[in-house]
């Protein structure tokens, strides 16, 4: 469990809530993978669930107000994992308990939107969802995977 | 055969475009198609559907594709296969593949590796 996780290394960045802000994520995110030597195929699922995590709080959680901030934490536990925690102020909304919308709308078409919170469930190994004094939290946890360098 | 390019700087999302015999479109799309790609490219995207009924997108290039990069193939998708036309995409990389069929894109929008065979489903 998350909670029980002996953490390391912590690093923080914090954005302003502007989709622009998530260019700085992507930067961040290849600094930590060039310097913990994070996998590739890791590297992209931390980029993709930061992505939508963090759109989701300045979309809806702000609801596209500017100048309200997100911290996004890393750390590396005990057991290796990377976690990332991705804290708001925004009104109590706990993401993993919205329900998957199925992939084809009302009319029998592809749905254009919604998939956010699907990447998320599918490319993270585990999530945690706490509300804070005054915000939300969301943990994120990475499995470290399979090194280059690893014995076959 | 006409092409068209638009430049791409370096972290910038580019797209070309080829008419291929047969009425087909070929957008060829190289980057990040994260929510700043996908903004990039989106009414580029939407004017290839509103003008062409064949459409194969090549993601080779691809890098990265999240939820908003999902939005600019399926609203063009959608927009081609009202009109009885259709759109395939053709070669992901493994991570990107993962995400279409993640999000379940790959069930309605089909997926090919092998470029013949994704022409021919044009036919």
């Amino acid at each position: 469990m998350i909670g029980n996780h002996r953490e390391s290394t912590p690093d923080r960045i914090v954005l302003h809530s502007d989709l622009s802000e998530i260019s700085r994520v992507f930067r961040w995110i290849e600094v930590l993978a060039s310097r913990y030597e994070i996998v590739e195929s890791v590297q992209f699922a931390i980029n993709l669930c930061l992505e939508e995590a963090v759109s989701n709080v300045i979309r809806h959680g702000y609801a596209g107000q500017p100048g309200r901030p997100i911290a996004v934490c890393f750390s590396i536990s005990g057991e290796g994992a990377y976690i990332f925690t991705v804290d708001d102020e925004a009104p109590p909304f706990n993401p993993l308990e919205t329900p998957s919308l199925p992939m084809l709308d009302e009319q029998g078409e592809a749905r254009i939107g919604g998939h956010g919170i699907l990447l998320i469930r599918g490319f993270a190994d585990a999530l945690e969802y706490k509300p804070v004094q005054g915000g939300n939290r969301l943990c994120l946890v990475f499995s470290k995977g399979a090194s280059p360098h690893d014995p076959q | 055969m006409s092409r068209s390019e638009v430049s791409k700087e370096q972290d910038e999302m580019g797209i070309t475009t080829e008419d291929l015999p047969g009425g087909i479109a070929k957008v060829i799309l190289d980057g990040n198609l994260g929510i700043e790609g996908a903004a990039a490219i989106d009414l580029r995207m939407n004017v290839i559907a509103g003008a062409h009924n064949a459409v194969i997108v090549d993601l080779q290039k691809v890098t990265f594709i999240g939820s908003m990069g999902l939005r600019v193939l399926v609203a063009p998708a959608r927009a081609i296969k009202s009109r009885g036309g259709k759109m395939v995409l053709f070669g992901p990389n493994e991570m990107v593949e993962k995400v279409l069929k993640t999000s379940g894109i790959d069930t309605v929008i089909p997926v090919h590796h092998d470029l013949q065979a994704a022409l021919a489903a044009l036919q």
